[in-house]
């Protein structure tokens, strides 16, 4: 195989990855811009859209879905265009919306079997597989039960069940965790790891960043309709490049002297004290660590932790909205 | 989750086109419009008081052939049949919509493949099927009844008259499904949208009545009225010389066509967002 040939394979499979690609999308509600000019592709895996009330997440997915008209620009979900092939892209999509949507008056096995067969699936097909999906989110037998009598976390489980009984191949999921108690917090979120490691593409907007932090692949950071920030998670909450997080212990003298040495052969960039002859520097390395391992034998210093830098989302998150950032955002 | 929690697994099943999807929706508005217990109250009070009485007539009384003039005495001047009808189609049609914005489960449609066109139409075929139950399946039992017990030959005549009732229940099917739905998609809650539709029709029967005092055409405008007009030239029977039938027409397809335009295009707005 040439390497031309090599190139076009590699571009193609990496545009085969990704999942949904906007384009200088522009969505108005009348005088309201909801989405101005928002450029991203998003690849497959499980990606948190992240981003303050009224930053556009919402239009973002009605747009996916074709559910608004758009003004300028363009959004394909798997290659196919939101305006012109919107059912085709529906078919293929399991949406769990925020706010409450159940229908109160069937049972779960009753919405979601109706919802398998509204997406296309045969009556015994979709029974099976409301059956399948009611165990796979935890609703035993209060499955036959109507809905209006059900908790806040079991009809989360349901919105959850009615968006996969058909087995999408992307699935949007709107606060998947809203109003949830801390146990209901921890199974939702086991449950979208489950769904993600089925190799289905997930999108998770979210307010709490810890819960995407700790699920996600992939972030995109949106507001006031742009696209903000976007990136592997690993990438993003890497700190500055070469910069370590140490923390030594010793006595105050040997303290002192090693990090006046440290100072003298690197850039110091932070140092505090945490007492108990503990102290905290983030230097910016050059090179290897091995001089630092030197200077603290030299010093008589132990060094307990010797970590990179690294961000935890909310700090890439509240980086964005400040305008600074490791990419120049 | 337990020990071993259940994992994800795929559907390898086919999907159904996406036109099939409002069969689905029928079918589900359907049944449960007939296991609701004031739906099936009303069919049978229905049927006890508007049909039970002709059909033993039809069975039991000697008779040559299905005649028109007693089909339309049946079906075109049964003010009790009418009142049953609207009220049965206002209670069939409150929660169609209603209860899907009260929820806010338009979102579980949409998201998926299906239009809103397609949304009505299956809403608006399980209603009309279940107002057959009331409005067309009676006066042809009735009509067929009549024909196997007819004592003459001239079964081509009855035939016709089978037809024509065949006709007028389906107008009397259709005829306030569409307003019924529209006033479902104008509120949340079911019982305002039960109790719109069945005040509606009684007060145009009303302004009919107090216009009527006046000039006797303005008694189109009454549902009851002018749904007895057109059963009357459904049947070729003879109608009041003062019914001018261009406004009749208008008034009978208007009162389905902008009611079905109005729900249409405010479902539309409220999905696509305008």
């Amino acid at each position: 195989m040439s390497e031309a040939d090599k190139d076009a394979d590699s571009k193609k499979s990496s545009e085969a990855r990704v999942r949904l690609s906007a384009k200088d999308l522009t969505v108005r509600f009348g005088p309201v811009v909801a989405l101005n000019g928002f450029t991203a592709n998003i690849p497959e895996g499980v990606i948190g859209l992240l981003g303050p009330n009224g930053a556009g997440k919402s239009t973002l997915i009605k747009a996916s879905l074709g559910l608004v008209t758009i003004h300028r620009g363009a959004i394909s979900v798997g290659g196919l265009d939101s305006q012109t092939q919107s059912l085709r892209i529906r078919d293929d999509i399991g949406y769990m919306p925020e706010h409450d949507c159940l229908l109160p008056s069937m049972s779960s096995v009753e919405l979601v079997s109706y919802m398998g067969q509204v997406s296309g699936m045969d009556g015994k097909d979709a029974m099976q597989r409301t059956h399948e999906v009611l165990d796979f989110v935890g609703i035993g037998e209060e499955r036959y039960r109507l809905i209006k009598s059900y908790s806040t976390g079991m009809k989360q489980k349901v919105k959850l069940a009615q968006a996969i009984v058909h087995d999408p191949a992307l699935l949007f999921l709107d606060e998947p965790t809203s109003g949830m108690d801390p146990n209901g917090r921890e199974e939702m979120l086991d449950l979208v790891r489950r769904i993600g490691e089925a190799k289905k593409t997930i999108i998770v907007s979210s307010h709490i960043l810890q819960e995407v932090e700790r699920v996600c692949e992939h972030a995109v950071i949106i507001s006031e309709g742009r696209l903000v920030r976007d990136g592997k998670m690993g990438t993003l909450m890497a700190g500055e490049e070469g910069l370590q997080n140490i923390t030594v212990r010793g006595d105050a003298k040997a303290l002192a002297e090693f990090s006046k040495a440290l100072g003298a052969a690197f850039e110091v960039v932070r140092k505090a004290e945490e007492g108990a002859g503990q102290m905290a520097i983030s230097v910016k390395l050059f090179g290897d660590g091995k001089k630092v391992f030197a200077l603290a034998r030299a010093h008589g210093v132990q060094v307990r932790s010797y970590v990179p830098d690294k961000m935890s989302l909310e700090d890439v998150y509240l980086q964005a909205f400040r305008g600074g950032g490791p990419d120049g955002h | 989750m337990g020990i071993n929690p259940i994992e994800y697994s795929a559907w390898k099943g086919e999907r159904s086109a996406q036109k099939a999807r409002m069969y689905v929706i029928a079918r589900s508005v359907f049944r449960h419009k007939i296991r609701s217990v004031g739906v099936l109250v009303l069919l049978i009070l229905g049927f006890l008081m508007a049909h039970a009485f002709q059909l033993l007539f039809a069975v039991l009384s000697t008779h040559e052939a299905l005649e028109a003039e007693s089909m339309y005495e049946y079906m075109g001047f049964g003010n009790t049949l009418f009142i049953l009808v609207i009220l049965l189609a206002a209670v069939v049609t409150s929660d169609l919509i209603a209860e899907d914005m009260a929820s806010r489960s338009f979102v579980l449609y949409f998201s998926r493949a299906v239009k809103v066109r397609d949304y009505l139409i299956g809403k608006a075929a399980a209603t009309v099927l279940v107002m057959s139950l009331l409005c067309a399946l009676p006066p042809l039992m009735v009509g067929i009844a009549t024909m196997a017990t007819q004592t003459g030959d001239d079964y081509a005549q009855s035939a016709g008259v089978l037809g024509r009732t065949a006709v007028a229940g389906a107008l009397l099917t259709v005829f306030f499904v569409p307003y019924g739905m529209m006033m479902s998609s104008i509120t949340n809650r079911k019982s305002y949208a039960a109790v719109g539709t069945f005040m509606s029709f009684f007060v145009l029967v009303i302004v009919a009545q107090i216009f009527s005092g006046f000039d006797e055409a303005w008694r189109i405008i009454s549902p009851v009225d002018s749904l007895s007009f057109a059963f009357g030239w459904i049947f070729d029977v003879e109608t009041p010389d003062y019914v001018n039938w261009g406004a009749l027409a208008c008034f009978l397809i208007g009162f389905m066509l902008i009611p079905a335009a109005f729900v249409y295009l405010r479902l539309k707005k409220q999905v696509v967002g305008g």
